[in-house]
């Protein structure tokens, strides 16, 4: 960008955080605070080890400076504000989650899609963090990062002294890595009576059970009930590798049943009939793929790590960081609700052509000079492919 | 707790606290004849500890005398451990020391094991089937037991809390027992302690070389490398270009050669030709691993391998096994056959195959 772009970016932000409410994390006088600002040139580092004693004096930094990125520390320290991470003191930490939409599996269409994609990834964390892990809708906070992703951050007591490797295994869990899906499906001995062999019962998880078992439990038996009422459904589950037509035919009449589901649920494979658990074993794989919440795992694991503050600006679109209840993250819509600039007309320069949706309109711009909405010069201008004026 | 607890589990917050009590100094317990027999019990620790295994006398509360002896050996054997200052001993020691009270623990109450539990601040619920603990409580004793099964995802974690069985809660807690033991060890000694502990020390420093040594004299020649499964021989050719490994995978190679009868000293020669190689931090997971902490661990399966993404390069061998020991013990055998083969002799019969 441009000094005289920079100037005019700068200007709005600080005039935006003139007014802007932000809420600060909790205990924020123990945490180290790190900003870029913006440049003209290509060169951008971070001012951090920063520590501040009261909120004006944080509100005062924000309005004065107009820092292109705001991030504080997960950490909670003992002097935030010393130079050398050694020095600090470390004394815990939130609990964060970062959903990046960047990194999810499947294509993405467009800037609107993918964050739809991160959003409905959000959402199955959330089971899990409220499902599994027990916690509270209130007790996680969830913030849209501003720019393709979402954060979770979690300030519970209970989990603030967990080390990195503690926390790595709570993303394992969401993710399933390391999942020992053998055990899904084992075989328990049973003693039978004096002299008689024992027996091998075939056992499974049944759909009450905690953890992954039982969410297994519940996707087969959901999956193949829905489909079992499709009419295609014999020509669907043969498209499953491993299924031929005879064995998709018994899952059908399995599924439509509704005792032997009833025993399914309960756990009870014989209900099965004949069924090899391997052909299940190949519905269960695509389950835990689709049950599995995708999550940057280093973000969680490092209990040092800056993040973005909530309410302040992203400097790579303009658009707030923003805290969510969980109510409202089922219905935000972040090209919309994450827009805090106004409409009035501001001239630009596209350098290169550019279409995105924002505030419910479609907006494509081609190269040369232009007028545009002042939300939409601003995130231009911030993803750098506009200029300022003429 | 009573004070049989505290000689049982000395390191317990309560025993410290009652040993001062007792008016007890540090050179009245090295110095004091009547301490003696104390000392010679902490002295016996630490050899045990070399050996494998510290046994634990059984007390009756009657037993005074029996009871203080056991409770002052223990800071005797800190002297001593401190005093000799050798990482693999320590090591050793604070292992030895957790793993027998596991074996004391599993078979107390579930009242004793609560109260045991809270003077590491864990505070478990009680379930059907044993305990019922916080998916916190679970991961900080847990995470560091490299085993698939401990991992929280094959946990049947539901709000918040996870189930563990009473011999598993006494296995969580060894975690926590020997990180307490550890704590402070080696603690400083000054050069008189050590003199005085001298006529103490000269056997174990002894039985240490002696144990060292053994470990040294390996069965390497008969183990061959070049018949490994391509995830293991991947894994080693990693290793020792000095390229980190995941956990799992550092543990399905460790695992696997221990199994197929390495000893840690082998693996640790196979392994030290890398840069950046730890000594210290491998030799204690490749002992983990190798189950000087009571439990001895499988290698995984290949469709473990293939969760973790540990699967490399499988070739034809690797279609007709469904674990990485198998195609090594498969391997083997054709060789034999093969050796035999070629001098003439018949072929061995199949029934001897080691088909781990």
């Amino acid at each position: 960008m441009d000094e005289r772009t920079r100037q005019f970016v700068v200007s709005a932000f600080q005039n935006y955080y003139s007014t802007a409410d932000i809420k600060l994390p909790p205990d924020f006088t123990s945490r180290e605070w790190g900003f870029i600002e913006f440049t003209s040139g290509q060169d951008t580092f971070m001012k951090r080890h920063r520590a501040f004693g009261s909120e004006g004096e944080l509100h005062d930094y924000l309005r004065g400076i107009g820092p292109a990125h705001a991030y504080y520390s997960v950490a909670y320290y003992e002097y935030p504000g010393a130079p050398k991470m050694k020095e600090k003191n470390w004394l815990k930490a939130d609990l964060i989650f970062d959903i990046d939409s960047d990194h999810l599996p499947g294509g993405i269409n467009s800037y609107a899609d993918m964050l739809e994609k991160g959003k409905r990834e959000t959402l199955k964390l959330l089971e899990f963090l409220m499902d599994d892990f027990g916690f509270r809708e209130e007790q996680v906070h969830a913030v849209f990062s501003g720019g393709r992703g979402y954060h979770f951050h979690i300030s519970e007591e209970s989990v603030l002294s967990l080390g990195s490797a503690e926390r790595r295994e709570i993303v394992d869990y969401v993710s399933s890595k390391g999942l020992n899906l053998e055990k899904i499906f084992s075989k328990k001995d049973i003693s039978g009576d004096a002299g008689a062999e024992s027996a091998k019962m075939s056992v499974f998880p049944s759909e009450d059970e905690g953890g992954w078992g039982g969410r297994i439990n519940r996707y087969l038996i959901s999956y193949l009930s829905s489909i079992a009422k499709d009419e295609d459904a014999v020509k669907i589950l043969s498209g499953f590798k491993g299924i031929g037509k005879t064995t998709a035919e018994k899952l059908v009449d399995t599924f439509k049943d509704e005792s032997r589901v009833a025993a399914l649920k309960k756990g009870k494979m014989d209900a099965l009939g004949g069924i090899k658990k391997d052909i299940l074993m190949t519905i269960v794989n695509q389950g835990v793929e689709q049950m599995a919440a995708c999550v940057d795992e280093p973000v969680t694991a490092d209990i040092k790590r800056l993040i973005r503050l909530p309410g302040s600006l992203h400097g790579k679109s303009g658009m707030k960081v923003t805290a969510l209840s969980i109510d409202e993250l089922e219905t935000f819509e972040p090209l919309n609700d994450a827009v805090v600039f106004g409409d009035k007309s501001v001239k630009i320069k596209v350098i290169k052509p550019f279409a995105v949706q924002m505030k419910g309109k479609d907006l494509m711009v081609e190269e040369g000079i232009q007028e545009v909405p002042e939300y939409a010069a601003i995130y231009l201008m911030c993803r750098g492919v506009a200029e300022y004026g003429r | 707790m009573d004070e049989k607890d505290f000689a049982l589990y000395p390191y317990i917050s309560g025993a410290s606290a009652h040993v001062k009590s007792l008016g007890m100094s540090l050179d009245r317990l090295v110095t004091s004849r009547a301490m003696e027999s104390a000392r010679i019990r902490g002295k016996e620790r630490v050899m045990q500890a070399i050996e494998g295994e510290l046994f634990k006398p059984s007390l009756s509360a009657s037993d005074e005398q029996k009871i203080l002896l056991e409770l002052l050996s223990y800071p005797f054997s800190r002297i001593l451990v401190s005093s000799i200052d050798d990482s693999f001993l320590t090591r050793r020691y604070c292992l030895a020391e957790a793993v027998a009270s596991y074996k004391l623990l599993k078979t107390s109450d579930l009242d004793f094991l609560e109260e045991f539990a809270s003077d590491f601040s864990v505070y478990p619920d009680r379930s059907d089937t044993g305990f019922k603990l916080h998916f916190t409580s679970y991961i900080r004793m847990a995470s560091s037991l490299k085993a698939i099964e401990w991992k929280l995802v094959n946990r049947k974690l539901h709000h918040g809390n996870v189930n563990v069985s009473k011999e598993e809660f006494s296995r969580l807690l060894q975690e926590l027992i020997k990180e307490r033991v550890e704590h402070n060890l080696p603690m400083p000694v000054n050069e008189e302690l050590v003199e005085s502990c001298e006529p103490y020390l000269v056997e174990i420093q002894e039985l240490l070389e002696e144990r060292k040594s053994t470990f040294g004299d390996s069965e390497f020649e008969s183990v061959e490398t070049d018949l490994f499964p391509p995830c293991i021989t991947h894994a080693i050719a990693n290793t020792q270009a000095g390229v980190n490994l995941a956990h799992s995978m550092r543990f399905a190679m460790t695992a696997f050669l221990i199994t197929i009868g390495m000893t840690v000293d082998d693996i640790m020669n196979l392994f030290t030709a890398s840069p950046d190689f730890d000594i210290e931090k491998a030799r204690y997971q490749i002992e983990h691993i190798a189950g000087s902490s009571g439990t001895h661990y499988k290698p995984p399966s290949c469709s473990t391998m293939q969760t973790y993404g540990n699967c490399y390069a499988p070739d034809e061998m690797c279609k007709k096994i469904s674990h990485p020991l198998n195609y090594y013990s498969r391997k083997v055998w054709f060789r034999k056959r093969d050796a035999q083969k070629a001098a003439g002799n018949t072929v061995p019969d199949k029934s001897q195959k080691n088909d781990s």
